[in-house]
């Protein structure tokens, strides 16, 4: 086991809009991004001794080796500078990355960034995840990445025989959720009936069940210790980070459950001495680009028993006032999905809430809080853990 | 596993596949101002670091140097000097083409920066590091706002 040499403090965080289509460049967007972040921390980039580039497949943006393109926009030239790899799960994995460069003693500061334009591909996004597949056993189907989640959820509402409406109450809070958040795309208030009645695309996976495409770019500054204090007397520490990927083969795994997830949050509450989480977590951000997710994800993350998180869901539990609120920024079925940067967002949205700047998406009393993402094949599971 | 010596993929049993997608590229706030400038006023436009005392060619919304906001434009040259060149004696494929294809980085008059381009107007024997040369654009009914609204750089 590695010897962890310094604790790892968030110090700054910033975000740009999340829309459809933005006018800038990836590069722009992750400038607006690193300079907000930066600014929040009262630093230059001077003080930056390292930079994370956290984004997801070089087929949205149409650039191959597009961490190389965006280098400029994170303040990466001249720096060293990494960009870590995990498809969807990377936006939370890249501020694991970040935790490592500074917890290892190799630096003092680390200026993590995230950015995804999903605009750029024609017709639409879901032609970059035409050739994720494997040329001989899948690919020849034609699948598309949203009757394989259908799948899935199938599997998981059946095993638990869980009601659709139960499902579609996480569209109803998250949408909700996102009115407050000043970067959302897709906030709005709507019913269960509304979900229920959306168009279904494949069933059971309605139109309001799914976050759709989206550009946008997150950034977080992690410190050490020391430096820290330097900055800033509410530091926000990042005390466990895990990271776990399942077989890549569907069909040698129980997909009722998140197993990569649950061993991702495992190494992460060992780290952080958590031994009891839905009682020492304060709020969650698990990755929810599909209603279904957020409450597989609660179920990996060990926050609900196997097939509770829809009732706790149906009973309010996880409201922004209730006892788990569970994504209090709207998430990704709100706030947005471009993927990598929707991961960190959640990321920024545990600074802002354990540093009590959340506004009115403000969650009372919270000390502890776990983000999470998922991607690559769907088996990874990416978790961090911040505390005041 | 085999090793055998086998140079055509077509022999084994296979399936023939593509990674197909097509895109819509848009140039930014910097690049959009900048391509616009040249195809409808035949100008160049840089933006100005103060604090590094940097002019950025092509320009960027952003200094890279200090993070700066950069809101201040130039109007620079369509003139430069050649700062390094190649030639090109195969396209892209491999294949030979008829006459040697020049190209080089010109670094451009009152930047700190340049554009990558074809020289014309100039043979291969003759073309030097360090002459001057100036942009020759397109046909005002023939320009997109893109890079090749510049059709070469010629000696100036
Ligand atoms: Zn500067």
């Amino acid at each position: 086991m590695m010897t962890i040499k310094k604790r790892v403090a968030v110090i700054g965080a910033g975000i740009t809009l999340f829309r459809r289509r933005l006018k800038e460049t990836g590069k722009e967007l992750s400038y607006h991004a690193s300079k907000m972040a930066l600014d929040s921390a009262e630093m230059n980039l001077s003080e930056i001794e390292s930079v994370v580039m956290g984004t997801a497949p070089d087929a949205f943006d149409g650039i191959h080796m597009k961490s190389e393109n965006l280098l400029d926009g994170a303040g990466g030239t001249g720096r060293p500078y990494m960009r870590p790899f995990v498809g969807g799960g990377t936006g939370v994995f890249s501020p694991i990355a970040g935790w490592w460069h500074v917890a290892s003693g190799l630096f003092d500061t680390c200026l993590v960034v995230a950015e995804e334009k999903m605009s750029p591909v024609q017709p639409h996004p879901q032609t970059a995840f035409r050739t994720i597949w494997d040329p001989f056993t899948t690919r020849p189907l034609h699948p598309n990445l949203v009757w394989i989640f259908a799948l899935e959820m199938n599997r998981y509402m059946t095993v638990h025989n869980i009601p659709k409406e139960h499902i579609a109450e996480v569209a109803v809070k998250n949408k909700g959720n996102a009115l407050d958040h000043p970067s959302a795309q897709l906030a709005a208030k709507i019913t269960v009936e509304d979900v229920m009645n959306s168009e279904t695309m494949v069933w059971p996976v309605q139109r309001l069940d799914i976050s759709p495409p989206s550009d946008g770019a997150a950034a977080l500054i992690l410190a050490s210790e020391e430096v820290a204090k330097k900055y800033t007397d509410s530091p926000v520490w990042i005390d466990g980070v895990g990271w776990s990927l399942d077989s890549s083969y569907w069909t040698n795994r129980d997909l009722y459950f998140p197993q990569y997830v649950a061993e991702a949050a495992k190494m992460a509450y060992k780290m952080a001495k958590i031994d009891d989480p839905p009682k020492e977590v304060s709020f969650a951000e698990p990755y929810d680009p599909f209603t279904y997710k957020e409450l597989h994800h609660m179920e990996g993350l060990l926050l609900a028993k196997k097939g509770e998180a829809p009732k706790l869901t149906a009973e309010g539990v996880t409201q922004r006032d209730g006892k788990l609120p569970i994504c209090p920024s709207g998430g990704l079925l709100g706030v947005g999905n471009p993927i990598a940067a929707a991961g960190l967002m959640k990321c920024c949205e545990a600074f802002w809430q354990l540093r009590n700047e959340a506004g009115k998406r403000q969650v009372d009393g919270a000390e502890t809080g776990v983000c999470q993402a998922w991607g690559d094949l769907m088996q990874v599971g990416t978790v961090t853990v911040f505390r005041r | 596993m085999s090793f055998d010596k086998n140079t055509n993929p077509l022999k084994l049993h296979h399936l023939v596949g593509d990674m197909e997608a097509d895109y819509i590229y848009t140039p930014g706030v910097a690049g959009d101002k900048f391509f616009k400038a040249l195809r409808d006023d035949e100008k160049f436009l840089a933006t100005h670091c103060e604090s590094c005392n940097h002019t950025y060619m092509p320009p960027r919304m952003y200094c890279e140097r200090c993070f700066s906001k950069l809101d201040k434009w130039v109007e620079a040259e369509s003139t430069g000097v050649v700062d390094t060149y190649s030639l090109a004696h195969e396209d892209r494929d491999g294949e030979k083409l008829a006459e040697p294809v020049i190209v080089a980085f010109i670094r451009i008059d009152k930047t700190d920066g340049g554009i990558i381009h074809q020289l014309g107007g100039v043979d291969h024997e003759s073309v030097k590091i360090g002459m001057k040369v100036k942009a020759v654009l397109k046909d005002k009914s023939k320009r997109t706002g893109g890079l090749n609204d510049i059709d070469h750089f010629a000696p100036a």
